[in-house]
């Protein structure tokens, strides 16, 4: 029986109806193309009405089909299915096409346009004819998850989940949770002590009984799908066995060996080669540095393991693998500083007191290596000008495009603490300055209020090569103030770099690892911009935090609860669908030779020694079709993307150069289809 | 970014600029940081800053730009290319601005222009350089009074062989020629 197809084609607007004539679209497919019962164009058919016109269609006029041209499925495959299966009609004998992102919004010409449309519509109105009722399958969510990173958004995300009584595990790479918000001295536009407001959720987290603390653990690997992941963590080797360290310290105290501690400290401070970050560490159980522990180094000392009242440390400890289910998983991973040696007009390096904007939050900071006291790098002149110099290494072609959004304010901050703490003066130089966010305009006016001096240049140079006496001995931030318009030199003692927010470095890798993607920049790509900032494109997958973009601590926070919300729903509703666009073996024609079994890049193949079969795990499953090419008998299929309906889509795409004696044989079942 | 949005652009003066510059609808872009004008080693001779150029280009301020000195002091350093975080095309744009000045009668009282036509001359001529040639008949015609004072720095330069007192000429210049009068036939515009 011949199939009755609905074909609705979308206006949106004017986002397709301005460059696809979308009438014409519908009025063709209705009289052109074969067994097409109902063809309508629609202003907008994501709205009410449109879903109700197909609705309606259906049960008048008995669709067995249904085509729907218009956005990205991705946007609304979901509204029309449910639309679909309102009219009783199985959601899986819909099929989108995207006449807007493939088409409206990437052609110039409205004729052209318009003839790609009707070649999309009509290879979606001959796949359809071969889709077939699926029945969606629903599997249990875990209810635990895992959170990646302890920054303040991993931190966050995790107390929000724990505090609703669900388990998490949080994976921290750092011996200690706290991320870059424990490294800063106060907070804008508050200025709020950065540890005072932070350790508090740190011992929380720490001692939370929901909570499982992984520090010094890296993610290995995942597999499964949403509700019931799989994750392999490498707890990296302490040397010092957690259960037993009291955290008491002596092993520290007494360790011989001070090396330049380049992370916690951005190099403006030493640590010893067993060492907590910071005291406030959580947890407070040490690690050994084996690159710079002198036993590692030539088996000698093990001053540690002679003075620790409990015998906590262990030079034999090795990595160790720790398995875990979870049902969804939130990355809060976090971002890394700009190098900026990268821009060596700038003299870091090289010129002593040019600082990174992390290494004076450590100079300013109380509990740093100089108790919070602004001085040189001699470490007893107090700077009598300090310039800050904004931008350096965002809104740049040459590194990063995008504006790391914080640097303003942080300037600002970094500004308003040198005012407070010495009698510098203090310049800012910025192109634009960014302030947009709640009281933080107010905390610009502040600091134009306290002195602060502010020119409008991106720095060209910081040189130490003196024109004039004034010059000498100091650094010479050279640009041009542009509000006046002439090339200017500011001779100061200290310069501060706002480098760039940077994705971690292994981000692409990490998303690799649990099948999320990145933008061009490197940040974890959203599901949508606006209207779903947390979730990914990959179910049971979530991101918080500036692992996602750029951003400050209210909105690294504001994230991680929203994740960790997505997150407890997932959980309350306890089950989960899963698309049924799954392989299947026909077991009759496999002959076990076992090919797919190793193709299979999610383990969802098994094999039954006893029958000598292959089966598909239907719930590992994520129709990706490799083993369905890879079979060489040809028994695998699969759901929803079977050889007819892809042929039939490409004899549809090419409608205009079907010839009339084909067409004779374009009957279902002499499609040229390559499996038996 | 956004390309070939230029023939939308309200100021007449920023079309023909992108047009008479390779890469030049990037302009479009400028930050107005002053990456530009901070970086200029002749930055504090410029009646205008080259950003402070840009802004008028957008404005359409033909006149006050093609008379400024801005471009003729100009010394082809790229500095300001090589900084500027647009990636304009600074310098190029810097020779756009020389050429529509001397084509419109608008180069300001100087040498520069008269220097340029010397150089590019003796170059069509031999298809390369020749020092001699270009000191002698720029100074001859623009300052005559100076040939002495650089008398000396040129006979220094013959005796340690860097200053050849005939041209070389370089093989097939003809073809050269060529190249160079297919250019200037393509460049003719409105």
């Amino acid at each position: 029986m011949a199939e009755k197809v609905g074909v609705y084609v979308c206006h949106c607007g004017s986002n397709i109806a301005g460059k696809v004539d979308v009438e014409d679209v519908a009025k063709w497919a209705g009289e052109n193309v074969k067994d097409v019962a109902v063809s309508r164009d629609y202003k907008f058919m994501c709205s009410s009405l449109g879903q109700k016109l197909v609705e309606d269609d259906i049960k008048e006029h008995g669709l067995t089909r249904v085509v729907v041209a218009a956005c990205s499925p991705h946007l609304h495959e979901k509204t029309f299915r449910r639309a679909c299966s309102n009219a009783g009609l199985n959601p899986y004998l819909m099929e989108m096409t995207n006449i807007r992102e493939h088409c409206s919004w990437v052609h110039k010409d409205r004729a052209a346009a318009t003839e790609k449309a009707r070649a999309l519509v009509s290879a979606s109105i001959e796949r359809v004819k071969f889709q077939e009722p699926l029945e969606p399958m629903f599997v249990d969510v875990n209810r635990a998850t895992l959170v990646i990173g302890g920054g303040i958004a991993g931190l966050q995300a995790t107390l929000e989940l724990a505090d609703a009584g669900y388990p998490v595990y949080l994976v921290e790479r750092q011996p200690s949770i706290g991320g870059h918000m424990a490294q800063f001295d106060k907070t804008f536009p508050t200025l709020d002590c950065s540890a005072c407001i932070l350790t508090p959720k740190m011992s929380e987290v720490g001692q939370h009984e929901n909570v499982t603390l992984l520090t010094y653990a890296e993610l290995e690997e995942v597999s499964g799908s949403v509700g019931s992941f799989k994750v392999k963590i490498r707890q990296k080797a302490r040397h010092v066995v957690f259960d037993d360290c009291t955290g008491c310290g002596i092993c520290v105290e007494k360790c011989p060996r001070k090396v330049l501690d380049t992370e916690f400290e951005a190099g403006m401070g030493n640590r010893k080669a067993i060492y907590m970050p910071f005291p406030q560490a959580v947890p407070r159980v040490p690690v050994i540095d084996t690159e710079s522990c002198i036993w590692f180094e030539r088996q000698k000392c093990r001053a540690c393991e002679k003075l620790c009242p409990t015998n906590a440390i262990d030079f034999d400890q090795q990595d160790e693998l720790i398995d875990i289910e979870v049902g969804n998983i939130i990355m809060a991973t976090g971002w890394e500083p700009f190098d900026t040696r990268k821009i060596p007009q700038y003299g870091y390096g090289r010129l002593a007191n040019v600082y990174t904007s992390l290494e004076f939050e450590r100079l300013c900071n109380a509990a740093g290596p100089t108790n919070g006291k602004i001085v040189l790098r001699d470490g007893k002149t107090e700077p009598k000008s300090v310039a800050i110099v904004h931008c350096v290494g965002s809104r740049d072609e040459r590194h990063n495009p995008y504006c790391s959004g914080v640097c303003c304010m942080a300037a600002l901050k970094l500004g308003h603490l040198v005012v407070e703490k010495t009698d510098a003066e203090v310049y800012s130089f910025y192109i634009d300055m960014r302030t947009n966010q709640k009281n933080y305009e107010e905390f610009y006016q502040r600091l134009l209020g306290e002195g602060m001096r502010f020119v409008r240049g991106k720095v060209a140079e910081v040189t130490d090569a003196a024109r004039k006496p004034s010059e000498q001995g100091k650094l010479i931030v050279q640009c041009e103030d542009t509000l006046v318009g002439r090339q200017q030199r500011y001779p100061v003692d200290m310069v501060i770099l706002m480098g760039a927010i940077e994705p971690q470095r292994d981000a692409r890798e990490m998303g690799l690892k649990c099948g999320i993607s990145c933008s061009m920049d490197g940040w974890y790509t959203e599901r949508h911009p606006k209207l779903d900032p947390v979730a990914t494109m990959t179910d049971g997958i979530f991101v918080a935090g500036t692992c996602q973009g750029p951003k400050d601590i209210p909105a690294s926070v504001a994230q991680g609860a929203a994740a960790a919300a997505r997150v407890s729903g997932m959980i309350t509703k306890g089950k989960v669908m899963i698309e049924p666009i799954v392989a299947k073996i026909d077991e009759e024609g496999c002959s076990g030779c076992r090919i797919c079994n190793n193709m299979c890049p999610y383990n969802a193949i098994e094999y039954d020694a006893e029958a000598q079969v292959s089966r598909v795990i239907t719930a590992l499953c994520k129709g990706c079709g490799t083993c369905v090419s890879a079979c060489p008998a040809g028994v695998i299929s699969g759901a929803h993307f079977s050889d007819r309906q892809i042929f039939a889509q490409i004899q549809g795409a090419l409608w205009d150069a079907w010839q009339p004696q084909d067409a004779a044989s374009q009957d279902a079942e002499t499609v040229p289809v390559s499996a038996p | 970014m956004v390309a070939d949005t230029h023939g939308a652009h309200r100021s007449k003066f920023l079309r023909d600029v992108i047009a008479d510059t390779p890469d030049g609808e990037k302009i479009v872009h400028c930050l107005q940081c002053g990456s530009c004008g901070g970086s200029c080693p002749n930055g504090a001779e410029m009646d205008y800053t080259p950003r402070a150029i840009f802004a008028m280009i957008a404005a359409d301020r033909r006149e006050d730009v093609l008379t400024s000195n801005t471009m003729w002091q100009c010394v082809s350093c790229y500095f300001c290319t090589s900084r500027c975080p647009q990636d304009i095309p600074i310098t190029e744009i810097m020779y756009s601005l020389k050429r529509m000045a001397i084509r419109e009668g608008k180069a300001r009282k100087s040498d520069a222009p008269a220097l340029a036509k010397t150089f590019t001359d003796l170059v069509e001529k031999y298809g390369r350089s020749f020092e001699f040639g270009i000191a002698s008949r720029y100074l001859l015609f623009n300052r005559p009074m100076s040939m002495l004072k650089s008398s000396g720095m040129g006979m220094s330069m013959f005796a340690k062989g860097r200053l050849a007192l005939t041209p070389t000429r370089i093989k097939n210049v003809k073809q050269l020629q060529a190249i160079i009068n297919k250019a200037r036939e393509l460049s003719q515009h409105d």
